[in-house]
Order: C-alpha cells, then structure tokens, then sequence
C-alpha cells in the first residue's frame, strides 16, 4: 500500500474502532549531514526515516502509536494500540478539540538549488574553503566545529473530519563553534541559521563573510576587550539578541500549554495565565509575533500537524499580551480558536503547541540612530551563554560581541556582558525597535517529553533597552 | 533481527567496505505522560531500525535502514557517498573482536505491564497526600532489543528494559518538587516514594521569596547533583575536548575535583543504562573518569584513543564518545550531617538550562528550579525563588566538603540524560545570582 493508503485505511479504521476523532500523519524525513571539526570531515551521515503516527481520541481521552513498518498489518496495530490505550485511559473530565474545517491541499517550498542536485563533495568543499579562510586569518583558533544539515520532509496527513494535506519542506541548517585564544585566555562563539529551502542557502546567509567576521570580533574581543561596566545604562542589542529574547521571554511563556500545565513537569509552566491577556508586559513598541508562513524563515509551513491553517500570531502586541500559541486541544480548553501552532518533530512524535518563526516586529529606527542617543551603555550584537527559568521570568544574556557606546558613539569591545533581567523588565524598558529584521537566525527549541528539539527561526531587529542593570 | 545485522556487514564487505557496523534497534517502548494530576496522552512506539557505518579505507559515511528489503540497493549508495567524502586521517579502525558478553536479563514483569495508569495514580497520591494541588510528569515502560554486528568479529544482542516515572508537584506557580523513580525490576520500582518527595519539597517550598545574590555553601540533591555529574560525564568525552566544548582540555593527571570526588561511567551496574557493548562491540566496563578529584581519562572508541595515546575505554559512538552510566562514588557523610554542617547555605532540588560562556574555562550557569531552601544552623528557614547558580564547573567540583553515603538512581529531561547514581552533596562558596528588577 502507498503511504497515502496507509493514511486513509488508518484514519478510517481507527473511526471503525470506536475513536470519536483520529488523525494519521506519514512523515519521511531524508537527511544528509557532516561535521567539520578542525578541518576533518568527522563522518557523512544520511538518514532515512519513514513512517506513520496514528492519533485518536476514544472515550475523551488521546492515544498515539506509531510505526515504521509500512504495511497494512502493522498499521492496523498501531491504530489498535492507540485506541485500546485512549480507551483504557481514566479520565475525569474529558478532553475535547475545536472544530476545524476540513482541508485538502498540497504546498511546497521552492528550492533555488535543490539539495539532492548538490552533490555532498561540493557542500563539504564549501566548509572546507570556510575553514582554510579561517585558518589562513593567523588566530590562535584551536578548535573548529562547523555541522551542516539538510532535511527534506514529506508529509501527509489525514484526519477523521476529511482532512488530506501533503507538503514538502527540505530545510538547511548550519551550526558551528569557533575557539579563539590568547596565551590563556579564550573567546568562544556560537552561532545557528536555518532557512527553508534549497543550497541557495549559504548564499543567503553570506556565510564565508559571517564566519570570517565572527572570528575578527572574537579576536577583537581578546585583544582589546575590558571588562563590561556594571550598574544602570542603556542596552543596545543586535538581531540575535532580541530574536533570543523573543523566542524564550514571549513564544515560550505564551505557548498555551504551557499555560494550561499540560507541559509542567518537564519544559515548565508560564508566568503568564489565562487571565494574563489584556495585560501589560512591555512598553508600547514591543510587538512580538510568531509567524509560521513567513517565506524561507526555518519553520516555514502552511498548515500545522492537526491541518489547521497557519497564521501569523501576535502574541505581545504593542506591549499588551494579547494571543497564546494554540492547537485544537488547548483551545478547546481556553474557549479559544487553534491558530495552526500544533507541531511534531517526525511521524514518532504526537504534535503540541510549538514556536515557529518568532520575532520582534521592526521598527524605523536604524542602529545608528538608535546608537546616537545613548549617553552611556553597551551595544550588545550577539550572545553565548543564555538560560531563563522553567516559569519564563527570569532571563540571562551573556555577550559575545559587545562594545561600549559613549555619548553616541561606538567604542572598543567589552567583554561578558551580563544581562539578568526579569521579563516585564526586559519588555517594558524597549523603547526602540530597528529596520533591520533578520530571521536567519535559528534554533532547536526543546519541549515535551520524549524530547522534540524543533526548527525555530529567532529573528528580530536592533532593540535599544533603556536604563537597565548591567554587569 | 540478527539476521538482519550480519546481512548488512556481509553486504557491506562484499562490495568493497573495509570496515562495517550494524546495530538494529526494536523499540517497543510505551509512555504515559499526565498533568493536572491525570493523563493526558499514552504515547506506544513500534519502530525498528538500522543504523550503518561504513568505511572505504578513511572514507566514513553513516546511514539508515528502515526498509530491510533493500540492503544491497541502500548499502551500494552508502558506499558510493563514502567515497566522495575526504578521508577522515583521525580515523582509527573498528575494536578487534570477537567479544564475550554476559548474557541480556530483563524482567519479564517489566515487559508485562501495558497500562501505566496505576503507578501514575501511585504518584499522584503521593504528592498530593503531601499537600500537592498539581502533579505532571510521566511514566515509561523501556523495552529495546539492539543487535550488533561488526566487520571486525564483534557480534552480540542486547535487552534493555526497565521502567521510570518522573513527576513535578506544585502547591503553586512557584512553589513545587521534583521525584524520580527508576527501576529494571518491578519489585524495586517506587512511583509512591517519588510522589511523596516531590510533595514534600512542593509543600515546604511555600511562600518562597526572592534570594540574594552571593557565595553560599550549598547542598545538592541527588537531581541536581545528578546534572553536574551529567556535565563531566559529556565534557570528558575525547570528541567534546577535541571539538573544544569541554574545560577538561589537558587537564589529564590534574586536580579538577575536590580529593573525596570519585566520578566513574560503569554500565554493567543494574540500572536505565545498562548495557553489554558500546557501539564498536567492546564489552562495557567500569572507568573512573575523576578519581580523588584527579581526572584519569577521557572517554574514548577506537579512533580517539589512538588519537590520544591510549586504548579504548569501551564508550563508541563510532564517531563521538560517550557515557553510559554515571555514578558519584558514596562519601560518609549522612543527609542529616551535611545539612547540620551548613550555617548558613542553601539546599537546592532541581535545576534545568544549563549553559555555557566558555566550554573550555567551565563558565556556567544554570537555573535551580523547584524547592530552593536557606538553611541556616543545619535547618529550612525560608523557601527561595528566582536565583540562579552562576560558577565555574571545576570550581564547583573543586569545592565539594562532603557526600553522603546513599546514592539513588535519577535520570530527568534534558539535564540528566545519562542514567546516573547520585547522592547529596555539600559545596562550599558556590555562586548565587539573580535577576535586576
């Protein structure tokens, strides 16, 4: 039977076995990727997984199964697992999803230069060139890791309800960590870009430049780096910064989940409850969204794991908290619509709400205009160390790149930067957001439990925070 | 599922590798996972899986086969990429066998259970009886079968089984515990005793208020000293020091703990990790890593113990070492004496996100997450929030007074991805931090 077979039997089987709903969702996942670590080519590594997920509710509870064996027999196995778990499962009140429309349709991301049309000796020529720039700068690097990876995902997804929906979503991600020392001190980066689509990639992200640059600022910061200053002063913060800061101090605390406990023992719980929107969290200039359909951002797609249409969510909206990131379950639960945010790492996995592309909204301000009216602080570009507590409030930054901004004017680097600030602080003192969105910028976000570390786009603007306690 | 493991390395052989490693993987695994004290999903796995490695002299390449009908077809491809790769020269070779194992025992009760719901029950009560209003987590039933194989007379199968429950209990937002319960057999698994500790430090953790920042003599609890040991586990790892990820880069034959730290990976002790060979077919057994507070060796496979000089210390991944099973060898300290030693201190429960500023100095922090306590005289006086522990990973090690004499078992989400035994632990003058208002 074809995977489109497959579907169709298990979703119709499932409704035969007693299941009120039932949902199933072939994934192949075709991978190709490397690392590049001091030079060496560690292994080629390709994956082909393929397989089926069977989601039910039956008796006002859900149950999932999921095989990767592709025949009928097992299938049907699956289904019968599922549902003869949600059955069994006691439940005091039961668990119920929004209705949806039933959708049929097939989208796809355009690829400029195919990924399977590269060969892999060019894609690894590409770092290896990369590598030999670094080397040739001088530094004192003496450890490189630079991990290339492409993803090529099909899907297809049923529902009881008519449902049918197919994509295709091949994805590029690239990661690496560069090493800089000097006698014994040390400078480290790290930086994350994803994009949805084709090799066109590494032209989009400019990577040779990015890299190269990333290695001149961490020399920099060796060499002429002094200890941040400490006390109150203005904050300006690069892309990276302010994407981070999105990603953990809005798309995380308003995931509704989150909210509602259903992830409490392991990704946490949420400052933030039900009652919470309407409120204020941030100054009037913050709008924060999440935005799945943006075009070649990381976790671009049309329509979630449960078929329900993607849309762009604003979550803080001129500093108010006004949405939560939904699926069909959590809305039902909040009175709300799902807004398209239910997502799986592959068929083994069920779907729950998750972060797609989110980003501070740009403002018309340039960095330098930005920059000019700071009397004293720290223009803060990018971080290394990061973490935010489990109830999303407390937030840490530390820089990487950083300098000094004296009377409106850029100065030499300062090192370590720390940022420890609660999330209403980190909102609520932003009174300028900059032109210059970037949301190349990505990330595996981490939630649910076996883990499913998700594509995220972390992208933002230049971000100035007014009088706020730095160390 | 055996036959399927030779296959891929006779057909890998005969069409030209020089090396070939198969380990096929059946996970039959089952997952209840609840929040607001009931479940919210079962979760059932049925998926079997092959994962190769090739070598056509020092060209690497490494695959999947899900489609066993396709062997010859997947493993002509594999070898066709491994020829365009450069070669990798750090390469090594695959651990010369045969191997003698001892041979896979699961408990068969553990295999049995295909409803999880009483032991969440168990769980929840316990918590709540301690005065939790709301508990999430999960419990799993692990069941995998691996089969290796390798070009190199390495040849074995292994049962991995054994059950676990994690559960947080909350009397508020800010006020919750954390319990584990692990187990290879069904008499030994407590789900009741995790509910309860979890309810317990939930219910004493009332009221927290905001710490402050300082230098505090801190004891650890077995969860969150679970995750420091987790952090020298993964950064002994040859790879991660090579890769500079790790503050233990010529360190070998230095102090990097306090002389009472003994920390070894040892996964033939009956636990979650337990296994009989790591992924080049060498028997598993028992390192120290730190010894006395002296680190003793990386972790290492063929290729990176060639690299450094020395011979395998049965921890392949082909590619990156890796441990197994952690422990923290036992002090002689009671519970109760490392708390009275404590003037004025804290006790921390939990912790998640720790990160990095500089994996080669060991600058760290992480977040303490549940019960967070100020001990003053050797007693709870106050519960805390929002603190953050901000130090230097060998600096912590490094400042360890005292251990106690029980380990428990823990394993939790991200933070201790290694199954891992872990007693309480008193530090002295470890970094607190906090969050500006």
């Amino acid at each position: 039977m074809s995977e489109v077979d497959l579907v169709d039997f298990a979703v119709d089987y499932a409704q035969r076995k007693g299941a009120a709903y039932a949902e199933a969702r072939y994934e192949q996942h075709a991978s190709e990727a490397f690392v590049l670590k001091n030079g060496v080519v560690d292994v080629l590594e390709y994956g082909d997984d393929a397989g089926i997920g069977v989601r039910v509710l039956a008796g006002g509870s859900l149950g999932f199964s999921c095989t990767n064996t592709l025949t009928r027999a097992e299938v049907r196995a699956v289904v019968d697992d599922a549902v003869r778990t949600a059955k069994a499962t006691k439940r005091k009140d039961p668990i119920k999803f929004v209705p949806e429309p039933a959708v049929v349709s097939n989208w796809s991301v355009p690829e400029a230069r195919k990924l399977q049309d590269v060969p892999a000796e060019d894609k690894i020529e590409e770092f290896q060139h990369i590598d030999r720039e670094l080397m040739d700068m001088k530094y004192k690097m003496p450890a490189r890791m630079f991990i290339s990876t492409n993803l090529r995902i099909v899907k297809y997804f049923g529902n009881s309800e008519g449902s049918r929906i197919r994509s295709y979503s091949p994805r590029v991600r690239m990661h690496y960590y560069l090493t800089l020392m000097k006698g014994n001190d040390a400078e480290q980066c790290y930086r994350n870009y994803g994009w949805s689509g084709g090799w066109e990639a590494m032209r989009e992200w400019n990577t040779l430049e990015n890299v190269l640059e990333e290695a001149r600022t961490c020399q920099n910061g060796l060499e002429h780096g002094v200890k941040s200053p400490e006390g109150r002063m203005d904050l300006v913060v690069g892309p990276p910064v302010a994407g981070i800061m999105a990603h953990e101090s809005c798309g995380h605390p308003t995931e509704a989940d989150r909210v509602l406990g259903r992830e409490a023992s392991q990704a946490g719980k949420s400052f933030i409850t039900p009652q919470s929107l309407g409120q204020r969290v941030g100054s009037d200039v913050v709008t924060v969204v999440d935005d799945p359909t943006v075009e070649h951002a990381i976790a671009y797609y049309l329509y979630d794991d449960e078929g329900v249409r993607a849309r762009r969510r604003y979550l803080y909206k001129a500093g108010i908290i006004n949405e939560f990131l939904q699926n069909r379950e959590t809305a039902a639960a909040t009175k709300s619509r799902s807004n398209g945010a239910s997502r799986a790492t592959n068929y083994d996995r069920e779907a729950i709400v998750r972060m797609a592309n989110t980003f501070v909204e740009p403002g018309d301000w340039t960095p330098e205009e930005m920059i000019s009216e700071v009397k004293r602080g720290v223009y803060m570009k990018t971080y290394m160390e990061w973490n935010i507590d489990d109830k999303r409030f407390n937030g840490k930054y530390v820089g990487r790149e950083a300098y000094l901004i004296e009377d409106g004017e850029v100065q030499g680097p300062v090192r370590k930067t720390i940022v420890e600030l609660t999330t209403p602080m980190v909102w609520g003192s932003v009174d300028a957001c900059g032109n210059d969105l970037d949301i190349m910028e990505a990330g595996f976000c981490g939630k649910s439990d076996p883990g499913q570390a998700l594509d995220a786009c972390l992208g933002g603007p230049t971000m100035r925070l007014r009088n706020v306690y730095l160390r | 599922m055996e036959e399927h493991a030779e296959r891929i390395v006779k057909e890998a052989v005969k069409q030209g590798a020089k090396d070939a490693v198969a380990e096929i993987t059946v996970d039959r695994s089952y997952q209840v996972r609840f929040a607001r004290n009931q479940p919210v999903i079962v979760n059932q796995w049925r998926r079997s899986v092959g994962s190769v490695f090739l070598a056509v002299g020092k060209h690497l390449v490494a695959g999947e086969i899900t489609n066993f009908d396709r062997i010859p077809e997947t493993i002509a491809n594999l070898l066709k990429a491994a020829k365009a790769t450069p070669e990798n020269p750090d390469y090594a070779g695959l651990a010369k066998g045969p191997f003698k194992y001892a041979r896979p025992s699961v408990d068969r009760k553990v295999l049995a259970i295909d409803d999880g719901s009483d032991y969440v029950e168990a769980a929840v009560n316990g918590a709540v009886e301690e005065g939790a209003k709301e508990c999430a987590g999960s419990f799993w039933r692990y069941n995998e079968d691996h089969y290796l194989e390798t070009s190199n007379g390495a040849s074995g199968r292994d049962q991995r089984a054994g059950l676990y429950l994690s559960i947080r209990a909350l009397v508020s937002l800010e006020s919750s515990g954390h319990g584990v319960a692990c187990a290879t057999k069904l008499s030994e698994f407590d789900p009741d005793r995790a509910g309860h500790k979890a309810g317990r430090i939930a219910a004493l953790a009332k009221n927290p208020k905001g710490g402050t920042p300082g230098k505090y003599d801190i004891v650890f609890d077995p969860l969150i000293l679970g995750s420091l040991i987790d952090q020298v586990g993964g950064r002994a790892s040859a790879y991660t020091v090579m890769a500079g990820l790790s503050p233990f880069l010529k360190k070998l034959g230095k102090t990097v703990a306090a002389p009472s730290v003994t920390i070894a990976d040892d996964a033939t002790t009956d636990s979650l990790g337990r296994c009989r060979f790591d992924a080049e077919g060498v028997p598993i057994r028992r390192k120290a890593i730190v010894q006395n507070g002296v680190l003793k060796t990386y972790l290492h496979n063929t290729s990176t113990a060639k690299k450094f000089k020395t011979r395998s210390t049965g921890n392949a991944g082909i590619i990156a070492p890796e441990p197994f099973v952690l422990s923290l060898k036992p002090g002689d300290w009671t519970r109760d004496e490392l708390f009275n030693e404590v003037k004025d201190g804290l006790w921390l429960t939990n912790t998640w996100y720790t990160r990095y500023q500089s994996y080669v100095t060991g600058d760290f922090s992480t977040i303490p997450r549940d019960g967070i306590f100020r001990i003053k005289k050797g007693e709870v006086v106050e519960a805390w929030k929002d603190v953050r522990l901000t130090d230097n990973l060998i600096n912590v090690w490094k400042s360890v007074k005292g251990i106690s004499k029980k380990p428990e078992q823990v394993t939790w989400w991200g933070e201790v991805g290694v199954p891992t035994f872990a007693p309480y632990a008193l530090a002295s003058k470890i970094g607190i931090t906090k969050s500006a208002m």
